[in-house]
């Protein structure tokens, strides 16, 4: 087969193609388990492969992917007459940065493919935390796995060959009560970087489970009896449970290239960051560095080569609090370079990403992840805390078209007055415009408050691509935040 | 291409019962087209041809499920898919209550929804549209985004049980023409959905967008105050409202596992305004129809609210299972919700603006990222986005900047309810997750909702 596609290749080449890649996926495994209340609720297996062909011609893209690989030559073609199309309508001919042709291969770390093991073992793992979580107080008790296992091999018009394994693991528990007045309230647990240093069945580590079930009921049975989150302005001190989300929606997507572009004007929406601000904007506070880490270890955003085939890299994007970096991919930083007339980016971030054969690849985060500071822990932060609340667990979160302002609900809160951790609230929230609370970022916990989130869903796209990523964050402490609306 | 599919299934059927398994099977082919446009160009011009079959394996309470992407003609594959969710199936759990595998008593086949012609309008049809759509109003301040989706799907199902077969065939369109200003960062957006070729009207597109476009390009914006407004939504924002209100509204499953505003007491009681009447209605072609839900249940008009009165939750057949109910024949990818129209005469964005108003209105035409902020109280938030006017009370337009709604559905839709226009549209919800799946709500054109928060005001685009 793969002699087949450089044939092809070779063949687009001939008829005019300027470049042209494929990525053919002999095989992609999911697998998802849901367990509702006891009940199995899903069992299922996906398998699919395919093969999907973009084409660069006259400086317009093309696609076509297609499960059924008999009529090879028709894919292809199909692609370039896509491109033909496109061509019709340019208004910046698409030009890729410069990359080395490579022949690599990556595997993710993992010691036990997670599709070999018996579905009878798993399902004993998930009745062993259903019956964890079935204690007084719980309304409702989930707990899911979810497993991919991917071959992807990329062959490109300038020479490149990588072949990719990936193999990814997610899992969860949830638990949902409901107070006196029958609203419901929910705590959860997500399987991230903890203990285990891979990412195949050896990542589901009972004890870690079990210890973390026995936490989200006895903090959403809290929750249960709390009163209402407080309106008004105090700091806020999240928890790496939604400092993740914080950073995602609020760091990650506004700094994806292809947005401050305009690329996803239609659906996604835009930017409040432009060109003008690499290198100037005051994002956030000194205490504030951000980064794109696809080389952190064991997590879903190391993918050792994006789908440009550009080796996957570590990326400053906020230093100190000064806007640096963005999430790229070759052709976007050929088209932000020249739009701003200087050469803000020296290549590639390699963050190209497609999240199955048959999508193209677009900007995705990788890891973006906050540096730990000098603030220590979290009990240090909370004691340098007047009026506070330290909130956990996304609920809810909504932004702005441009990211330029969110509202986030998390599943639990606890007032802090005069340096200690009082009580728990339930329905809290908090708003604010993005570069106001960045800049309010008063402290930084060490390392030792670091937690690393596995992501399995991030959305964006036309057509909509799920893709799986991490963020790495510490606690971090916000000033002047309005919350409880 | 129907009975072939069809015959496909039959085989596969006839090999799991000689095998002795018990199976239910669901053939999914799409046909997709996609071109998108992002600064003016084509950004994207993209396709692909799936075809996927899922396979559910029951044995006595256990359930589970295999989907391979597959080709029509790979039979062995297919059975081999027969044979490895029976396989599954062995080693899953029972679940506490038993699984239907429901009896499909005749055949189906429905392909009314199916316009050949529009499912394979070609990428110059699909060009010629956009620029029709966005005729002269590009200029190098003003980019061109947007989408023009595509194509086909085909839902075919049978079961070991049955000796006949379900089969149903759509096509559908869905543009969507965002201008935006380049250096301003605002943005005016025109939508279609279409059922069939005929539906196309990039001329109408052209009108909206042009009325937006001028009265950004004239009118003052501005911060809004916080405080309440008297709001006016449009199709998209209403729409996206109705969306979420099937999922944590009127959904029997979800309200039982505490997801819902709704409880079983106000069944039959007094919910929303008596303006409000909402149906799942599967002889709306325009809403893409299932006029049988996937075990063959019959489906007919379903009303879920009769001038404000709840008239109960909609059941698919698992969850009916679970929870010992009737199932309502939503075993369905999507239903076809049709909110009835009211009074108001107004039908155009022109006739909004020019209408006579006792206070300033705010015209919000879209909401961005919406979300649930308490599902138990109905609590959603979301921003404004795409074209949103203050019409003034003096009778001129001024442009704000998005501002942010957080409120209950209760309360959106609820005695606040001003008027809703006489017309209704279809709007295209279908997102592209996964597989093709058109999906639209029908919806009245305009619904002014008095007297709603707006909790958070841009001080720019």
């Amino acid at each position: 087969m793969l002699q087949k596609i450089k044939q092809q290749l070779k063949r687009l080449q001939g008829l005019g193609a300027d470049y042209a890649d494929v990525r053919w996926v002999p095989i992609e495994e999911s697998s998802y388990l849901l367990m509702w209340n006891g009940n199995l609720k899903e069992s299922v297996l996906d398998r699919e492969s395919g093969l999907g062909v973009r084409v660069l011609y006259k400086g317009a893209w093309g696609f076509s992917a297609a499960s059924d690989l008999r009529d090879l030559p028709a894919i292809f073609d199909k692609a370039l007459d896509n491109a033909r199309a496109a061509s019709q309508r340019v208004t910046f001919p698409v030009r890729l940065a410069d990359k080395e042709a490579i022949q690599a291969k990556f595997e993710s770390p993992c010691q036990i493919n997670p599709f070999q093991v018996p579905l009878a073992e798993k399902v004993a793992f998930m009745n062993e935390m259903d019956e964890r979580l079935d204690q007084p107080g719980v309304f409702q008790r989930i707990a899911d796995l979810n497993f991919i296992r991917k071959q992807i091999i990329f062959v490109d018009s300038e020479g490149s060959e990588i072949e990719k394994l990936i193999t990814e693991v997610f899992a969860g528990l949830q638990v949902l009560g409901r107070d006196e007045e029958g609203e419901t309230h929910e705590r959860k647990f997500s399987l991230g970087r903890d203990g285990a240093s891979t990412r195949g069945w050896e990542s589901i580590d009972q004890q870690v489970f079990a210890e973390n079930a026995d936490r989200i009921v006895k903090e959403m049975n809290q929750v249960l009896v709390a009163d209402q989150c407080p309106k008004d302005d105090r700091t806020v001190i999240l928890l790496p449970g939604m400092m993740w989300l914080q950073t995602h929606e609020t760091i990650g997507h506004p700094l994806e290239l292809d947005r401050i572009l305009g690329y996803e004007l239609a659906y996604a929406g835009g930017s409040f960051v432009t060109l003008d601000d690499f290198g100037s904007l005051r994002y956030g506070s000194e205490k504030l560095t951000a980064r794109a880490d696809a080389k952190l270890p064991n997590t879903p955003g190391s993918f050792g080569y994006d789908d440009d085939g550009v080796p996957c890299q570590n990326t400053v994007l906020i230093d100190k609090g000064i806007l640096v970096g963005a999430i790229t991919g070759r052709q976007m930083v050929e088209e932000a370079n020249a739009k701003a007339g200087r050469k803000i980016f020296a290549s590639s971030g390699g963050c190209n990403r497609a999240s199955s054969f048959y999508r193209v690849p677009i900007e995705r985060m990788t890891n973006i992840d906050i540096d730990p500071g000098q603030d220590g822990t979290l009990e240090d932060i909370v004691r340098d805390t007047e009026k506070g609340i330290v909130l956990d667990g996304e609920r809810s979160w909504s932004i702005g078209s441009n990211r330029e302002q969110f509202h986030f609900a998390t599943e639990i809160g606890w007032l802090v007055e005069d340096g200690e951790m009082k009580q728990v609230v339930k329905n809290p929230t908090y708003k604010g415009d993005t570069v106001k609370f960045w800049n309010s970022l008063s402290a930084v916990g060490d390392e030792s408050t670091v937690k690393v989130a596995w992501v399995p869903n991030c959305g964006k796209g036309q057509p909509n691509q799920v893709m799986q990523l991490g963020h790495a964050a510490p606690v971090c402490r916000f000033d002047n935040v309005r919350i409880g609306e | 291409m129907k009975d072939r599919i069809l015959g496909t299934l039959d085989q596969l059927r006839e090999y799991a019962r000689g095998k002795g398994h018990e199976v239910a099977l669901h053939y999914r082919e799409e046909d997709s087209y996609l071109m998108r446009f992002a600064n003016s160009a084509i950004s994207l011009n993209t396709n692909e041809h799936l075809i996927r079959l899922g396979i559910t394996a029951y044995s006595g309470r256990k359930r589970a499920s295999y989907t391979l992407i597959t080709a029509l003609d790979s039979i062995d594959a297919m059975k081999q898919g027969v044979d490895t969710a029976a396989d599954m199936v062995e080693h899953s759990q029972p679940l506490t209550y038993q699984p239907t595998v429901p009896l499909l008593s005749e055949s189906f086949v429905d392909e009314e929804g199916y316009d050949g012609s529009l499912a394979q309008l070609s990428n110059e049809d699909r060009l010629k549209y956009f620029g029709k759509a966005a005729s002269d109003l590009e200029t190098e301040d003003l980019g061109l985004s947007g989408i023009f989706s595509c194509g086909s799907n085909i839902n075919a199902v049978t079961n070991t049980k049955s000796d006949h077969s379900l089969y149903f065939r759509t096509s559908d369109a869905q543009a969507t023409v965002v201008l935006s200003h380049r250096k301003l960062k605002w943005e005016v957006i025109a939508e279609q959905s279409a059922q069939k070729l005929s539906d196309l009207d990039p001329d109408r597109l052209r009108q909206e967008l042009a009325f937006l476009v001028e009265r950004y390009e004239t009118d003052t914006a501005l911060q809004l105050p916080l405080g309440n407004y008297d709001i006016v939504l449009g199709p998209a924002a209403t729409a996206e409202l109705i969306s979420f209100m099937n999922w944590i509204g009127f959904n029997g499953g979800l309200m039982k596992r505490g997801y819902s505003f709704i409880s079983e007491e106000q069944v039959r009681q007094k919910v929303l305004s008596d303006q409000f009447t909402l149906v799942d209605d599967p002889d709306r072609l325009e809403s893409f129809p299932l006029k049988r839900d996937f075990t063959g249940i019959v489906r007919g008009l379903f009303p879920l609210f009769t001038e404000g009165v709840f008239q109960g939750f909609t059941w698919s057949q698992d969850d009916a299972d679970e929870f010992s109910v009737t199932p309502t024949g939503h075993t369905v990818n999507h239903k076809s919700l049709v909110l009835d129209g009211g009074e108001s005469q107004i039908s155009t964005l022109e006739e909004l603006a020019n209408m006579p108003r006792e206070k300033d209105i705010l015209y919000i035409p879209f909401l961005h990222y919406m979300n649930i902020v308490n599902p138990t109280k109905g609590t959603i938030t979301a921003s404004s986005r795409f074209g949103a006017l203050l019409l003034k009370q003096d009778g001129s337009t001024a442009i704000p900047y998005n501002v942010r709604l957080t409120q209950s559905l209760l309360d959106i839709f609820g005695d606040k309810v001003a008027w809703l226009s006489q017309e209704t549209v279809p709007y295209n919800t279908s997102d592209s997750y996964g597989e093709r799946n058109p999906t639209a709500v029908i919806i009245p054109r305009f619904i002014r909702v008095n007297d709603l928060e707006i909790s958070h005001s841009n001080a720019s685009y």
